[in-house]
């Protein structure tokens, strides 16, 4: 049976999260962290061991390169036992260890999805910034190792702009804010097209969310064991925290009431079991905020997201501004937060509006300007909008053909993956 | 991992998840009253669709009316001819169905369009005890095992009580991939398999061939002298004699085992079943892994190689990258000569 009659394979790896599912899904099979447990116990030994017990050790190590976990498994056995080792492969939106990778998605394809590879077209994601190279070594793997029938690489910011494909009227000109935990990217796209010259990324994202929260949290002197305080930062970041319009009227709210604005949390030690608890106060507004006053957290980086926005919407050629203002696309995990879009959409109309007043008073009111629509478009699955987008493409009739296939790749080796067409199902 | 389990993680955790929002749907309904009924029936509904190795595909919906009740479709693989399927589903699959879950699943006829079997899951008749409860689910989710595996395990079980099942021929033929079988040779004392090995990639079919010669080998070992025999051969064994030359063809080999009583014995015969119905997945996830390891082998001697090459480079280059040789690069006069005749 052709391979095309099956849904395609839909896996998305984020920095922290990896997305993976069947195309015509509304929601992804799983969400896991993407981490990989590696048992290295058995490499060390080798070393330091004599030849004597060569075969004990031949078939140990046999067993050795299957003897590791992905993702929330991971996690659970590398607190449980000292023998596995973490290993994070992607950082920053980019692959870094690619011996992980292959193992990551060795498990994602048969432990948790449980398919044949070479029974289904792949639709894997990267982030704009991604050199070509790596989407080769991803191409050799997944026709290597895997044996895909066919594979499509795409950028991770045009699958966001096709979730909102449903939802409202298709539309492939926008600009995507992909907030993640490792990486933020402002990215332009026309007409499926990413206008490259055009990115801007910023130094902060959702792990720098957590960190603030976590140095908060230890500088009033809350009582949380430090081997759990990045973790229980985390939890309180996605649980808690929301965006507020301002911050000195929302540090006055607090005073006033802080019955209701005080969270508590209760975590429990790792090592010892021993219950704690823990007061949750300013953080749940100052964390989000760092995106809007970036000051507040480093002194390295202090141009606020929304003037990036703009910034990245002006260098990009002329024509498509308005588009570009008119359609800009949350995705990612650390968009989540409470009134993120209000907020941004806000921030970055004032910031439009100035302009435009300052144009009119300087040509004297002769020409009056269009005001120009700014509009920031949130939905629900804005956690895995990514994966959602690639899998309402992979559903179309035209993706199989612009996926690269196993033939193609034996015929002109992996260089083929460097580029991946827009396809007509786009828009 | 090294086998592969019997349950499909998807639907385990489906159930599962669905089993914990109804529970706090009920909880909640009592505490608040009918006013946020409609938002949490919301979040309830369910229509999701997938596929496993072999073809096998599933597909579980959830309507916002019953929220206690759960359609799941299972579509098995295209059976070839020579395989016998009654009402499009193996021999055997009803009875096993009935016999695994009882009252909480009904089987609906006919089945959902494009499936082989639609199943009706009562989820407010689960067991209260959460043990029972939890192996229940897990059966329910490995309904592949159950439906697929059922004339398996018919055979093995007239084994197990060292009798040959009445109408039954000289040889069966049981579907496990698409328009692929495998032969059972079914006697008193033991039961025969034979897997003839396919594979599309003629690398994978060299990896397996040598995979399976070992896997034989590593019989005779003295650890495994319990294990089912073992035979490896390049073509068919005596015991197909009368298959038809189709389904005999096989790149990689046919691989035979020797089922005995005390495999197959009380709590076994389940793994047993499972097993066997799966071997060709299991051969080929493990050519996939070793193909893997071969790669990360691979790309770390091209590493080491890389490294001993920038050993070996000389160390006019190490100087120049150096800070104040990188901004500050003086130009003397022939150097800024040719520049200005490139440019």
């Amino acid at each position: 049976m052709d391979p095309t009659s099956r849904p395609a394979v839909v896996i998305d790896n984020g920095t922290g999260y990896t997305k993976m599912g069947f195309a015509g899904n509304v929601e992804p099979c799983f969400i896991q962290p993407t981490v990989v447990a590696v048992n290295e116990s058995f490499l060390n030994q080798s070393r330091t061991s004599s030849k004597s017990n060569w075969s004990a050790q031949y078939s140990a190590g046999v067993m050795a390169d299957l003897d590791f976990f992905i993702g929330d498994e991971a996690l659970t056995k590398s607190r449980s036992s000292n023998a596995y080792n973490l290993t994070y492969p992607i950082r920053n939106g980019q692959v870094y260890n690619w011996d992980a990778m292959e193992r990551y998605w060795q498990q994602c394809i048969f432990n948790y999805l449980r398919c044949d590879p070479e029974d289904h077209y792949f639709l894997l994601t990267e982030s704009p910034l991604t050199a070509p190279e790596n989407r080769e070594y991803t191409g050799e793997i997944m026709f290597e190792t895997f044996n895909v029938p066919g594979l499509y690489i795409a950028v991770n910011s045009v699958l966001a702009l096709a979730a909102g494909y449903t939802t409202s009227k298709c539309q492939m000109t926008g600009v995507v804010v992909d907030v993640g935990d490792g990486a933020t990217h402002i990215v332009p796209v026309a007409d499926g097209y990413v206008i490259g010259s055009s990115i801007k990324s910023i130094p902060i994202a959702g792990k720098d969310v957590t960190l603030f929260i976590q140095q908060l949290m230890r500088e009033r002197g809350e009582k949380i064991p430090p081997e759990d305080s990045f973790e229980a930062a985390r939890k309180v970041k996605e649980m808690y925290c929301y965006t507020c319009s301002d911050v000195v009227k929302e540090f006055n709210k607090h005073d006033k009431e802080p019955g209701k604005y005080i969270k508590h949390w209760r975590g429990i030690r790792p090592k010892t079991g021993a219950p704690y608890s823990c007061d949750i106060g300013y953080e749940r507004f100052l964390g989000p905020e760092v995106f809007f006053s970036p000051e507040i957290y480093s002194s390295d980086f202090t141009t606020p997201l929304p003037v990036v926005i703009d910034k990245c919407i002006q260098s990009a050629p002329i024509d498509t501004r308005r588009a570009l203002y008119k359609n800009i696309v949350l995705s990612g995990g650390s968009t989540m937060f409470k009134d993120f879009h209000r907020r941004l959409q806000r921030d970055l109309k004032k910031i439009v509006d100035a302009r435009v007043l300052a144009s009119d008073t300087r040509l004297g009111g002769e020409v009056k300007a269009h005001p120009v629509e700014v509009n920031v478009v949130s939905h629900p699955i804005q956690r895995f909008a990514v994966w959602f987008g690639g899998s309402v493409l992979a559903s179309t009739p035209e993706f199989f053909g612009a996926c690269h296939t196993k033939a193609e790749y034996e015929e002109y080796g992996a260089s083929i993956c460097r580029t991946n067409p827009v396809f007509k199902g786009m828009y | 991992m090294i086998l592969l389990q019997s349950h499909s993680r998807f639907l385990l955790q489906t159930l599962l998840n669905r089993i914990q929002n109804s529970c706090m749907y009920l909880m909640f309904e009592r505490h608040v009253g009918n006013s946020s009924r409609v938002s949490l029936e919301k979040c309830i509904e369910l229509d999701h669709h997938w596929v496993e190795f072999d073809d096998v595909r599933y597909h579980v919906q959830v309507s916002m009316k019953n929220p206690h009740i759960l359609l799941l479709s299972l579509s098995l693989p295209t059976p070839p001819l020579e395989t016998v399927f009654v009402g499009g589903l193996p021999f055997g699959a009803i009875e096993a169905i009935k016999a695994a879950y009882g009252v909480i699943v009904q089987i609906l006829d006919p089945p959902r369009d494009g499936f082989n079997l639609t199943l009706k899951l009562n989820l407010s008749k689960l067991p209260q005890d959460e043990d029972q409860r939890h192996t229940l689910l897990v059966k329910i989710a490995s309904v592949r095992e159950v439906v697929l595996g059922a004339p398996l395990r018919v055979i093995l079980k007239h084994l197990a009580s060292r009798t040959v099942a009445p109408d039954i021929d000289q040889f069966v033929a049981l579907v496990h991939r698409p328009n692929e079988s495998f032969f059972l040779v079914p006697q008193a004392e033991k039961v025969t398999v034979v897997f003839p090995m396919r594979f599309k990639d003629s690398i994978d079919t060299v990896l397996a061939t040598s995979f399976l010669q070992e896997f034989m080998e590593s019989r005779r070992t003295a650890g495994l002298s319990n294990a089912p025999p073992c035979l490896w051969s390049q073509t068919p064994p005596l015991e197909l004699k009368g298959v038809t030359d189709d389904a005999l063809s096989a790149n990689a080999g046919f691989v035979t085992f020797v089922i005995l009583p005390r495999h197959v014995e009380g709590r076994k015969l389940d793994r047993t079943v499972w097993n066997l119905s799966t071997f060709h997945a299991y051969v080929n996830y493990h050519v996939k892994c070793s193909e893997g390891f071969m790669h990360s082998r691979m790309r770390r001697r091209v590493e080491s190689l890389i490294q001993a090459l920038n050993c070996a480079k000389p160390d006019q280059e190490k100087t120049k990258k150096t800070p104040q040789t990188r901004s500050f690069k003086r130009l003397n006069l022939k150097d800024s000569r040719t520049n200005s005749s490139s440019s």
